[in-house]
């Protein structure tokens, strides 16, 4: 059963690029649900390679992974998209092909912390904790560089996703209470987000995050 | 487990129980008459709780989940009094328009409220730094609609920013901590104690620093957001200037302390493990004057006064990690200010917020005389004022020199020089705003509204305090702040 970690989290990675490359908001979310997939079977692998963990632990925190991170969260951001009717987030701040060149820089970032840091390595893989760097890096840069509330809960999400792939090289620390209640508040968050995009969608007719701008000084 | 460390579960479950409790009830009177009851019951339990912990020492419970120590019950203390205050001062607020709840906001409000101190007791009082994670990932989600209890297009606007910088914030904070407990794995034999504070401590001087100095960067600029720390800050004066006035006050006057608290947690943690080279301390007050600086300039050309006093909660939060940063005398003077700060900006923002609803603004070129148009609120506003930016003899004054002296002590002339330059824009500044709107005529469209017992008590209170400590720290204050100081102090 080796390299299937490694594999996954390739898989990631390449996740990451693709929601930095595409401007279409429904394939940013599938994208995201798809990485959340990868993500649930992450740990479910490493406890193949390297059983240290409880395998209950391991099936229940792949389980609601997949619930929350593959299905719900995306449905529920598909249907915010429905209802404020965007496609594409046209226009971002910092044009795709140069946010393509900073995710690359990023990704280069992380792997040289990743040596810095010399953590004790998890399993059999190596990219356990590079990718979730570049996982969280590029979580900001999407929060930052685009213009839609919806694609700045993509991008925490990202960043969640990264905070998630380290906790999973670091299992036996966690305990099993509060790796749950990171993954519920990760839920109770996104869902907050989404209410409040609906009021705003609903009080504004639009989600555009550089038009809120009353508050000033 | 003894009777106190069964209290510790107790001052969980009450506001927690309160919240469910606020979601059943018929009327908007009755769900402020169980908050004001279910608060001051909570108080009384952190009462008890920091009795027992100042008198016989920390408590523990839950196999070491819960602790709580001198630092955490004096912030548990902080936090109920807040709440006590601001509550009481909900209950006026609420009862004047165009503020008034209906039934249905009403209940929100009484649950999120009880929910707000639930969570921020969770990070008090829970010695794994995980838990005190989830409980300050809690606070925000619990606040957020706080924020726009009256919904607005300003108020939904601070809400999304104040949702999405601090959600940020706090993911960075979570990176930080797991990297803490990756710092542990080759010390610690059993994993799963790598992430208590008390088993971190004792082992800290054998921890890895190279993940660990990079944790407490992530923790420091995590925590930091939340905390309203220069240049993560920008949620703040939205969020401040936008909630109801009691929720203004308790963000302002707790929440921004709570988060502060978690940084207190590593600094010892990290002096300890980086060979006590000050690190962690030089971080901390670079951060803190930064704060302050950029608090200086906004406060200088300000116009709305509860973003005013939301740049003021950004220096003195600032100025809280200024004297953490110094060490010595200067943590001392760091829990010092932090109940100066806590009293006297919930008292400014209860004026601030009752003179609002009597102007029907917040810009302070349209609320000339607030002294003529409410005596009462227009003065405490004043006074709140001129403590908050360190006039002779209130509290604020007092803790100010003692971190002036440790900076003096500690030989930090280049901190000393910016903290008093930016102390003084923040003087001049605020003291043209604050006599600017309280002397003259107030405009014909003011309603002045007669001020009761209780108001006058919610104004007389805080000042009081102030001023007394101003003046005069009985010992046994003194032994609570010392004790306090002790558990953040690096020991030399």
């Amino acid at each position: 059963m080796t390299g299937y970690a490694d594999f996954l989290l390739l898989a990631v990675l390449a996740l990451d690029l693709y929601v930095v490359y595409s401007s279409r908001l429904a394939a940013c979310v599938r994208a995201s649900a798809l990485q959340g997939a990868a993500l649930a079977l992450l740990p479910v692998v490493h406890y193949l390679e390297t059983p240290s963990a409880n395998l209950v632990h391991v099936l229940v925190m792949a389980a609601s992974a997949l619930a929350f991170k593959a299905i719900f969260i995306p449905r529920l951001l598909m249907r915010a998209l429905r209802d404020a009717g965007v496609r594409r987030d046209v226009e971002p701040f910092v044009s795709l092909h140069l946010s393509v060149l900073l995710a690359g820089v990023l990704v280069g970032i992380s792997f040289w912390l990743a040596t810095v840091l010399a953590l004790p390595a998890a399993g059999t893989t190596h990219l356990f904790v590079p990718t979730s760097f570049a996982t969280f890096l590029i979580g900001f840069l999407v929060l930052v560089s685009r213009r839609k509330a919806i694609t700045q809960v993509i991008g925490y999400l990202l960043i969640e996703n990264g905070a998630y792939i380290f906790g999973q090289s670091l299992a036996a620390q966690m305990p099993f209470v509060v790796e749950l209640g990171l993954l519920l508040d990760l839920l109770v968050g996104v869902f907050v987000m989404g209410i409040v995009i609906h009021q705003i969608n609903r009080e504004f007719d639009h989600i555009d995050v550089d038009q809120l701008n009353l508050l000033k000084g | 487990m003894g009777q106190p460390a069964l209290l510790l579960i107790v001052v969980l479950a009450l506001p927690a129980a309160g919240a469910g409790l606020c979601l059943l009830l018929r009327s908007a009177r009755a769900v402020l008459a169980v908050l004001t009851a279910g608060v001051l019951a909570t108080g009384l339990v952190s009462a008890c709780l920091a009795a027992a912990v100042f008198g016989t020492g920390p408590l523990n419970a839950l196999g070491g989940w819960l602790f709580l120590d001198a630092l955490s019950a004096y912030h548990l203390v902080l936090l109920a009094l807040v709440f006590v205050l601001s509550t009481v001062f909900a209950g006026q607020y609420f009862r004047h328009s165009p503020q008034a709840l209906d039934r249905r906001s009403a209940r929100r409000f009484g649950a999120l409220w009880f929910g707000s101190l639930a969570a921020m007791t969770l990070v008090l009082v829970s010695n794994h730094l995980g838990l005190m994670w989830v409980g300050i990932e809690s606070t925000t989600l619990v606040t957020t609609f706080l924020i726009g209890v009256h919904r607005s297009r300003e108020s939904l606007e601070a809400t999304w920013k104040y949702l999405v910088i601090c959600s940020v914030g706090i993911a960075i904070a979570f990176m930080g901590t797991l990297l803490v407990g990756a710092s542990a794995t080759r010390t610690l034999p059993v994993p799963s104690d790598a992430m208590l504070w008390t088993r971190l401590r004792e082992v800290a001087p054998l921890l890895d620093p190279a993940p660990l100095k990079i944790g407490f960067l992530f923790i420091l600029v995590g925590y930091g957001t939340k905390v309203g720390l220069a240049p993560m800050h920008t949620w703040l004066p939205d969020a401040h200037s936008q909630a109801p006035a009691p929720v203004s006050a308790i963000f302002s006057g707790v929440m921004l302390n709570t988060a502060l608290y978690c940084i207190m947690r590593y600094i010892p943690v990290v002096e300890a493990a980086t060979g006590r080279t000050g690190w962690a301390l030089g971080l901390v007050a670079l951060f803190g004057i930064v704060s302050m600086l950029v608090a200086a300039a906004f406060i200088l050309f300000q116009r709305d006064v509860k973003r005013l006093l939301a740049y003021h909660s950004v220096e003195h939060l600032g100025i809280i990690a200024v004297g953490l940063g110094l060490g010595g005398l200067g943590t001392f003077a760091a829990m010092f200010h932090t109940l100066n700060h806590s009293v006297c900006k919930s008292l400014g923002f209860f004026c601030a917020g009752r003179l609002g609803q009597i102007y029907d603004t917040h810009d302070m070129r349209r609320m000339p005389g607030t002294l003529r148009a409410s005596p009462l609120w227009g003065s405490g506003l004043l006074l709140s004022l001129l403590a908050l930016i360190g006039v002779v003899p209130f509290a604020v004054f007092m803790s100010e020199l003692q971190i002036v002296k440790a900076a003096m002590d500690a030989h930090a002339i280049a901190l000393l020089v910016t903290f008093l330059a930016a102390a003084g824009i923040v003087f001049i500044g605020a003291f043209g705003h604050a006599t600017s709107i309280a002397w003259g005529t107030p405009p014909e469209e003011a309603r002045p509204q007669p001020a009761g017992p209780v108001d006058a008590l919610l104004v007389v209170f805080p000042l009081a305090l102030l001023l007394l400590l101003g003046l005069w720290m009985p010992q046994p204050l003194r032994d609570v702040f010392e004790q306090a100081a002790r558990v953040v102090r690096p020991v030399p």
